[in-house]
C-alpha cells in the first residue's frame, strides 16, 4: 500500500489518496492520469491489467487500487 | 432521409411507432430491425449489401470466437499444468487470427470506400516525386450511408467478444439491429453491445412518460438545428467559400459561427436521435456534456462527441498502451527518463495513434490529419509540462482552483478549440494558415458599424434570433451543469402550463426556423463522414 501511495503521490502531488474515495467522480483523475498510473503499476508491481480492469470501481480509491494489484497478483 | 425532415419525424417515425406498439412485445424487434433497413434502404439503396456484409462478419467471427473461447473453456482443467501455458497462448493466437479476420472485413471496406482515393493521390503524388511512371486513378465511390459509425460499433463488438466483456450472440438478428439502428446510424452515438443489444431486442411497453420526454428532446433538437444552425450556415458559407476576400472581424465571426453551428447542429442531431430511440423506451449513450464549460482541451473532448472520445480510449489506447510490447518499449523508456517524461511518454506516445485515428476517422484528406495532430500537440504538450507549470504556479502562488484562473482556462479552451474548429472546416490545409494569419492582418473594428456584417446573408433580424438562441442554449446549459433535468421541471407542470410550453418550442421551431425561401435544406455535417 506504501508503494501505492507513493506512485500516487509522485503522479498527483497536494492529494491525499489516503482518504480520497472517489477519485473519479470527484474528477480528480482524468482518463489520460489513469492510463499513466495503469502502466506504472503493470512495470512496479509486474502485472497485467486488462482493459476490462480499467473500471472506476477499480480505480475510485488507493484502497480499490490496492484491491485490483492484490486481485491481479493472486491469479498470477 | 434526414432527422430534421417531416418525411422521417411525421412518417417514418410516427409510422414505426404505431406498428411497433402495434405488435406484441415478442414481436416488436422485428419492427425495429425492418424500419432500420428501410431507412437505409431509402437513403443508400444497394449500398446496404455493405452493411449486411459487416453484420454478418461480425455474427460469424463472434461465434468462432465464442465457440474457440468455450473449449478453451471446457478443456482448461484437463490439460497438464507443464502444458497450460502452451495451451493458453495456441488459444489466444486462434482469438487473434479471428479477430484479426474480423476487423480486416470490416476496416478494409471501410478504407476501400472511403480511403481508397486518398491513398491513390498520395501515391500518386510519390510516384510524380520519385519520376515513377505510375498512376493510380481515382475512382467515384458513393461512400454507405454511416459507414464510419456502423463499421466502428462491429469492431467494438467483435473486441468485446475477444476481451470476454461479452459472450458472443448467437442471434443474428440482435447483431442486425445493433449495428442497423435507424436513429444512430447516420451520426452514432456509437452503441455499445453490452448496453444496447439487450434493450433492442426486448419488447418495451408503451410508456407515454417516455413518448412525451422522447418529442421534447425531438423539438429541442429541431430548434438547435432549424432555428441556430441553419440560419448561421450562410454566414459560415459565404465566409469560408471566399477566404481570401475576408480577414479580422469577418474571420472570427465565421469560425465562431461555425463553432456554433456545429455544435447546434451535432447536439441537435444527438437529440433528435436520442428523443427518438426515447420514444421506444430505449436509452442511447450520451454524447455531448456540455463541451464548452470545459477548463482543457482534454476535458473539451471527454464532454464532446463523448461515445467517439469512448471508443478510441477502449480500443485503441488501452489495445496498444496494455499490449506486451508496449509495456516492454514502456519499461525502457522509463529506466532511460528518470524524470516525469518517463512517466508520461508511455502515454503520450500511443496518444499519436488515437489521435491520427481521430483526425482520419473524420475525413480522407491532409487536413483532417492535420486536425488530430494539432489535438495530439496540445495534450501532449500539457501533460509533458503539467509538473512545471504546477511548481511554476506554486511559486507565483496562483491558486488554480480560483474563479478568475478558471475563467480564463474556459476562454483559453475556447479559443484553442476555435482553431480546431477553423482547421476543419477551412477548404485546404494552407487556406486554414491563411485565414488564422488574416485574422491578425486585416483586424478592423469599423466593421461592426459600417454594415458590413449585414452583407453576409443574415440580416439584422436573423442576428437578434441567434442572439436569443444562444442565450436560451447557454441558460439551459447552466441549469443542466447544476443538475437541474429541465424536461422533469416541465413534466411536474399542471397540464395547461406544459403544453403551453410544448407549443411555444413547437411554434419557435416552426415561425423561427430557417427553411423554406431564402434558405437552402442543409445536410448534418457528421452524416457526411
Amino acid at each position: 500500500m506504501d508503494k501505492l501511495l507513493e506512485i500516487l503521490q509522485d503522479l498527483k502531488p497536494g492529494v491525499d489518496f489516503a482518504l480520497e474515495d472517489d477519485l473519479i467522480e470527484d474528477g480528480i483523475l482524468s482518463s489520460l492520469e489513469i492510463m499513466t498510473l495503469v502502466v506504472e503499476l503493470c512495470s512496479e508491481f509486474g502485472i497485467e491489467i486488462s482493459p476490462l480492469d480499467i473500471v472506476p470501481e477499480n480505480f475510485k480509491s488507493a484502497r480499490a487500487m490496492h484491491a485490483l494489484i492484490t486481485r491481479l497478483r493472486d491469479e498470477d | 432521409m434526414a432527422y430534421n425532415s417531416y418525411l422521417y419525424i411525421v412518417v417514418f417515425l410516427g409510422l414505426t411507432l404505431l406498428l411497433y406498439y402495434a405488435v406484441p412485445k415478442r414481436f416488436r424487434w422485428i419492427i425495429l430491425l425492418l424500419a432500420s433497413w428501410v431507412f437505409y434502404y431509402l437513403s443508400s439503396g444497394n449500398l446496404i449489401i455493405y452493411l449486411l456484409i459487416s453484420t454478418a462478419s461480425v455474427y460469424i467471427c463472434g461465434l468462432w470466437l465464442g465457440r474457440i473461447i468455450e473449449s478453451y473453456e471446457n478443456a482448461k482443467a484437463s490439460v497438464p499444468r507443464e502444458e497450460r501455458k502452451a495451451f493458453s497462448d495456441r488459444t489466444a493466437r486462434r482469438k487473434k487470427l479471428v479477430v484479426f479476420l474480423a476487423l480486416l472485413v470490416n476496416f478494409g471496406l471501410l478504407a476501400f470506400l472511403k480511403y481508397s482515393n486518398f491513398f491513390a493521390d498520395n501515391a500518386n503524388t510519390i510516384s510524380k516525386l520519385l519520376n515513377l511512371n505510375v498512376l493510380i486513378r481515382s475512382r467515384r465511390i458513393t461512400l454507405p450511408l454511416g459507414i464510419s459509425f456502423y463499421t466502428l460499433m462491429a469492431a467494438s463488438y467483435i473486441i468485446d467478444v475477444y476481451r470476454g466483456k461479452c459472450r458472443a450472440d448467437k442471434n443474428p438478428a440482435r447483431i442486425a439491429l445493433f449495428l442497423s439502428f435507424f436513429p444512430h446510424i447516420v451520426e452514432g452515438p456509437f452503441g455499445r453491445y453490452d448496453h444496447l443489444a439487450g434493450q433492442l431486442y426486448e419488447g418495451h411497453p408503451f410508456s407515454y412518460r417516455e413518448l412525451t420526454f422522447g418529442a421534447q428532446l425531438i423539438i429541442w433538437g429541431l430548434f438547435k438545428k432549424i432555428v441556430i444552425a441553419d440560419r448561421v450556415n450562410i454566414v459560415v458559407k459565404n465566409i469560408f467559400a471566399n477566404p481570401q476576400a475576408y480577414s479580422g472581424l469577418f474571420v472570427i465571426l465565421g469560425v465562431l459561427f461555425f463553432t456554433l453551428q456545429i455544435y447546434a447542429e451535432f447536439s441537435g442531431a444527438m437529440d433528435i436521435v436520442t428523443g427518438s430511440a426515447q420514444m421506444f423506451g430505449i436509452s442511447l449513450a450520451k454524447n455531448f456534456e456540455r463541451p464548452f464549460f470545459s477548463r482543457s482541451v482534454a476535458e473539451f473532448w471527454r464532454r464532446w462527441h463523448m461515445t467517439l472520445g469512448a471508443w478510441l480510449r477502449d480500443y485503441i489506447l488501452y489495445s496498444v498502451s496494455l499490449s506486451k510490447w508496449f509495456m516492454k518499449l514502456s519499461k525502457f523508456i522509463k529506466s532511460r527518463l528518470r524524470s516525469g517524461a518517463g512517466k508520461t511518454l508511455p502515454t503520450i506516445i500511443p496518444l499519436f495513434l488515437v489521435w491520427l485515428f481521430c483526425g482520419l476517422w473524420h475525413g480522407a484528406s491532409w487536413k483532417y490529419v492535420l486536425y488530430g495532430m494539432y489535438y495530439y500537440a496540445i495534450m501532449a504538450a500539457g501533460m509533458l509540462f503539467e509538473p512545471l507549470f504546477s511548481r511554476l504556479c506554486s511559486a507565483l502562488r496562483i491558486n488554480r482552483e480560483g474563479r478568475l484562473f478558471r475563467a480564463l482556462q474556459l476562454v483559453r479552451t475556447f479559443i484553442l478549440v476555435n482553431i480546431g474548429m477553423l482547421i476543419f472546416r477551412a477548404p485546404q490545409t494552407g487556406t486554414a494558415f491563411s485565414m488564422l494569419r488574416s485574422v491578425f492582418t486585416g483586424f478592423n473594428l469599423g466593421v461592426l458599424t459600417n454594415g458590413a456584417l449585414l452583407k453576409l446573408g443574415m440580416d439584422i433580424h436573423d442576428y437578434y434570433v441567434i442572439a436569443v438562441g444562444c442565450v436560451i442554449m447557454l441558460v439551459v446549459s447552466l441549469l443542466q451543469e447544476k443538475g437541474v433535468s429541465l424536461r422533469e421541471r416541465i413534466a411536474e407542470k399542471n397540464i395547461a402550463v406544459r403544453w403551453c410550453i410544448y407549443f411555444a418550442a413547437i411554434f419557435a421551431v416552426i415561425i423561427f426556423g430557417a427553411y423554406g425561401a431564402g434558405y437552402n435544406p442543409v445536410d448534418f455535417i457528421y452524416a457526411q463522414f
